[in-house]
């Protein structure tokens, strides 16, 4: 009936809650029509507006990449201009930097799961959450004006002088956009970071956090520090724009690699905001299909907030040929070389969490080994970018596209997808065609290598990237390339179809169909408006793939307010009822 | 943590007056100090050391961290530590460069 | 959760047990928030430590254009400020609803102060010539004084950081004035002060970047 508070733990009179197969209502039903939609605070509701807000800009900024594979397809011009090419070239990595890496998996994923995993009921401060939900769609507006305004050619980047002069308009409408972006992410890690400290249902300590959640705590970190200097970063820029206050360009006395170390600031850490939450994925993918306990939970929860914190010290090795100094040179190759120790740790977690699982190769599992594989190679060219004399030559080559796409694409996009089919019945109470998974997965691997590899030889050969012509000997590869990005597209669209023809069918997925002991899932399918009926209770670690499921169940036997204070004790001498 | 959670300090009127004056006096002292001659390095660090005094005191009993949970101090601390991180790195380039602005 | 909603007071979310799961997690979101601020601001310092340590004489040469006396008595100001927003705080938390008030008013004024001595002091900068960015055009005996040749771009970050210094005291007035509009309305008491408690924070953390801005750019010798 009540808590007892000993001097260490706390006892709660806990109870069984066997989540039902087959709910009278979920979040869908409780609140319906346009408007609900709208203006909800709720977090599963954000979360899923977020994944097609992401998933709109992700179909238009592939397409560009098509477009532009197209036109490579022979050395000349093959159906765009030159000028085009180069606006083309630059929303595509703008719109899949800002729009759909930065916040896909937080964000979308994220939000719908990470409370959840923490038995809350909600983020700490929903209206915030969709405030963030908003804003970014506003950031979305001011790019698409950028855009009929006639465009930009900067680069994602945004470089000065490139930025500073020339068609200033649209520039400042772009970094306006990039700018009001930044206060979605900000809005979004303030929410998951407040949720993880304070919100946790009784039991939950450290020790017992899914490390999906380490690893969002860790990215939420990054943008809390990195962010901010992105904003000020593109305020002084637009600043410049508007009245030439002469910090950045060189014209007016300014400092353009003064820009660079701005903006890398935050763009260095910002690809560890977009690959940790992948990291964290994988971790929850790869217990649940191997039924087996993590290993290393802790290597693998420190190392998350290892790459954090290094992953900001490092981003000069963008800038080695930019004529920063020696001294700074030699020390930003030193720690880049550092950043890979955290990196490989996990990765041999992983695998060494594989050895004598019983692994099921379920579509979400697909994509983890596709991860692991095509995430070594990505990490691996990094350690050679990273390596000085290595990169005089390669810097600004496609050796340089292949490695970020290899770790953004093949890294975080593959984690997204990995994480997308694991989560997607409970997001939707619907189950997608297993065959179909399997073959779009294949599918991708296949196109994914056939696009890239490629282009990791072209730039060993001197192919410099965002070049609009090339010499002939390049010819097959850039062709292989191409090929190998329609292939990329026939293997989404066919996820695209059947994702959208499980939410047609009438079928409907159990609560947990992957037998998982994550507390996400010892709700129904899809979860009801305040997640679980109940208070849950946590006893177990979250991969503790060796206790039986009832004990992954259990919830406060009687509502009190007794949840506030069980935060950081452990739940002890529970007892155990059938409900 | 949770222990904690239930007392919500209140200051005395007094503690906040005592600051509040000594952030005035430490104003007057820095303005006082900045005329006097004090050589080029020394000057900055004088100054600096008097605004960080302030700092303390402001985030210390106005913001109430010395009496809140240690978690809050710590994010002020790791803010400024990330800071001073990204200065000094900056500072790596921007001190030891052969040409101090690159021309093109 | 019917049986939860029955012990919550009113202003506790659903989603939070209790008051004090409440003012404890929006404490942390505004000390979360704070970080991103120090770190936005942390960029101006960066950039204005980069050019201090490029051109020194540059820094001492044009900081004799900014008035101490007036910087000085907006410190003094500012710091004022602080000190009601802290005593509003204390009020709120011992039920004074007229102290609240009362305090809440004092530090609109003390902020509104802040500004227009900041108005005259870009005024008097302005009617010399000594503009930001393409405005730059200093009278010539200005100009005589401010012979360094990137004497512009001090006064750009002088322009920006002061500037959005500014844009945050704006700010902080209009959610002063809501707090006040809210503490007129009863709204606050003992039991539920977390909007005054967090904007306090921020006001203070306005403060704190004003206690740095004035050293490094009113005191150089």
């Amino acid at each position: 009936m009540e808590a007892v508070k000993t001097s260490e733990k706390t006892t709660l009179q806990v109870k069984r809650f066997k989540p039902s197969e087959n709910p009278t209502t979920n979040f869908f039903t409780e609140e319906r029509g346009l408007k609900a939609w709208l203006t909800t605070v709720d977090h599963k509701k954000i979360g899923l507006m977020y994944l097609g807000a992401v998933a709109f800009f992700f179909a238009l900024a592939g397409f560009l990449a098509i477009a532009l594979r197209t036109e490579l397809w022979t050395p000349a011009k093959t159906f765009i201009e030159a000028d085009t090419y180069n606006k083309l070239f630059t929303l595509h990595g703008a719109m899949m930097v800002f729009f759909v890496l930065v916040p896909s998996i937080p964000a979308a994923l994220g939000n719908f799961i990470l409370p959840m995993q923490l038995g809350a009921k909600d983020v700490a401060f929903p209206r915030l959450n969709l405030a963030s939900f908003y804003i970014y769609l506003i950031g979305a507006v001011f790019t698409f004006i950028a855009l009929f305004m006639g465009g930009f050619d900067t680069g994602w980047t945004f470089y000065t002088p490139y930025s500073s002069d020339g068609d200033s308009a649209t520039v400042i409408w772009v970094t306006l956009g990039v700018f009001i972006l930044g206060f979605s992410s900000i809005l979004t890690s303030t929410n998951f970071m407040t949720t993880i400290h304070k919100l946790r249902a009784p039991g939950i300590t450290w020790d017992k956090l899914p490390l999906n959640i380490w690893a969002l705590y860790a990215t939420s970190i990054i943008q809390i520090l990195a962010t901010p200097v992105l904003a000020i970063t593109i305020l002084l820029l637009s600043l410049e724009n508007i009245m030439d206050i002469g910090i950045f360009d060189p014209a007016k006395g300014g400092d353009p690699v003064l820009y660079q170390h701005f903006f890398w600031f935050y763009s260095h850490p910002a690809v560890y905001i977009m690959i940790v939450p992948g990291f964290g994925i994988i971790s929850e993918v790869i217990t649940t299909f191997s039924k087996k306990t993590i290993f290393g939970y802790w290597a693998i929860a420190l190392s998350s907030l290892a790459i954090a914190f290094i992953g900001f010290l490092v981003w000069g090795h963008h800038m080695f040929t930019s004529g920063q100094s020696p001294v700074a040179t030699t020390i930003f190759s030193f720690l880049t070389f550092l950043v890979g120790i955290p990196t490989g740790i996990k990765i041999f977690n992983w695998v060494a969490t594989l050895y004598k699982g019983s692994i099921d190769m379920k579509t979400p599992m697909l994509y983890v080994f596709i991860f692991l594989f095509l995430f070594s190679i990505g990490g691996f060219t990094g350690i050679m970018l990273g390596a000085l004399s290595v990169n005089i030559h390669l810097h600004d080559t496609y050796y340089v596209v292949a490695h970020f796409h290899y770790v953004m694409m093949g890294g975080t996009l593959m984690a997204l997808l990995a994480g997308l089919h694991y989560w997607w019945p409970k997001m939707t109470g619907k189950m997608y065609n297993e065959t179909l998974g399997k073959v779009a997965a294949t599918l991708i691997f296949i196109g994914f290598n056939m696009t890239f590899l490629p282009q990791f030889v072209m730039g060993a050969q001197g192919m410099p990237r965002r070049y609009y012509n090339y010499i002939d000997q390049f010819t097959p590869f850039h062709q292989t390339s191409t090929v190998g990005s329609y292939v990329l597209g026939v293997a989404f669209l066919i996820i695209l179809y059947y994702l959208v023809k499980s939410l047609m069918s009438d079928e409907k997925a159990p609560a947990n169909p992957w037998e998982s002991r994550g507390l996400e899932w010892q709700s129904t399918s899809p979860p009801d408006l305040h997640n679980f009926d109940h208070t849950p209770v946590v006893i177990n670690k979250p991969y503790d793939y060796h206790r039986p499921m009832e004990e992954f169940q259990l919830g406060l036997a009687v509502e009190h307010n007794g949840h506030g204070e069980a935060h950081d004790v452990d739940v002890k001498e529970t007892e155990q009822e059938n409900s | 943590m949770s222990a904690d959670n239930h007392t919500h300090h209140i200051a005395t009127a007094k503690q906040l007056w005592t600051v509040g004056i000594a952030l005035v006096i430490l104003t007057l002292l820095t303005v006082v100090v900045s005329n006097l001659p004090i050589p080029s390095p020394l000057d900055i660090i004088v100054a600096l050391s008097i605004a960080l005094v302030k700092a303390f005191l402001v985030a210390a009993f106005f913001m109430g961290l010395y009496w809140d949970v240690k978690f809050n101090s710590m994010l002020l601390i790791g803010a400024v530590v990330f800071f001073i991180l990204m200065v000094s790195v900056t500072l790596l380039d921007t001190l030891y460069r052969d040409d101090v602005v690159p021309s093109f | 959760m019917a049986n939860h909603s029955a012990t919550h007071p009113a202003h506790v979310q659903h989603h939070f047990v209790d008051s004090d799961q409440q003012f404890e997690s929006a404490k942390m979101g505004m000390w979360v928030f704070l970080v991103n601020e120090i770190l936005f601001f942390g960029g101006l310092f960066t950039a204005y430590i980069v050019f201090r340590a490029w051109y020194p004489d540059l820094f001492t040469q044009a900081a004799q254009e900014l008035n101490k006396l007036w910087g000085g008595v907006n410190t003094i100001v500012l710091i004022g400020s602080s000190l009601t927003v802290a005593m509003a705080i204390r009020s709120a938390q011992k039920n004074q609803k007229r102290g609240l008030e009362l305090n809440l008013l004092f530090t609109i004024i003390l902020a509104c102060v802040f500004l227009v001595i900041k108005y005259f002091e870009y005024e008097h900068k302005l009617h010399l010539g000594i503009a930001p960015g393409s405005f730059w055009n200093p009278t010539p005996e200005i100009l005589a004084e401010l012979s360094h040749p990137k004497a512009n771009i001090f006064f750009s970050i002088y322009y920006v950081m002061t500037g959005i210094h500014g844009l945050h005291v704006l700010v902080g007035i209009g959610l002063m004035i809501w707090l006040y509009i809210r503490a007129r309305k009863g709204h606050f008491s003992s039991e539920y002060y977390t909007p005054v408690e967090i904007t306090g924070l921020y006001w203070h953390l306005v403060d704190l970047i004003w206690i740095f801005l004035f050293p490094l750019l009113y005191l150089i010798e």
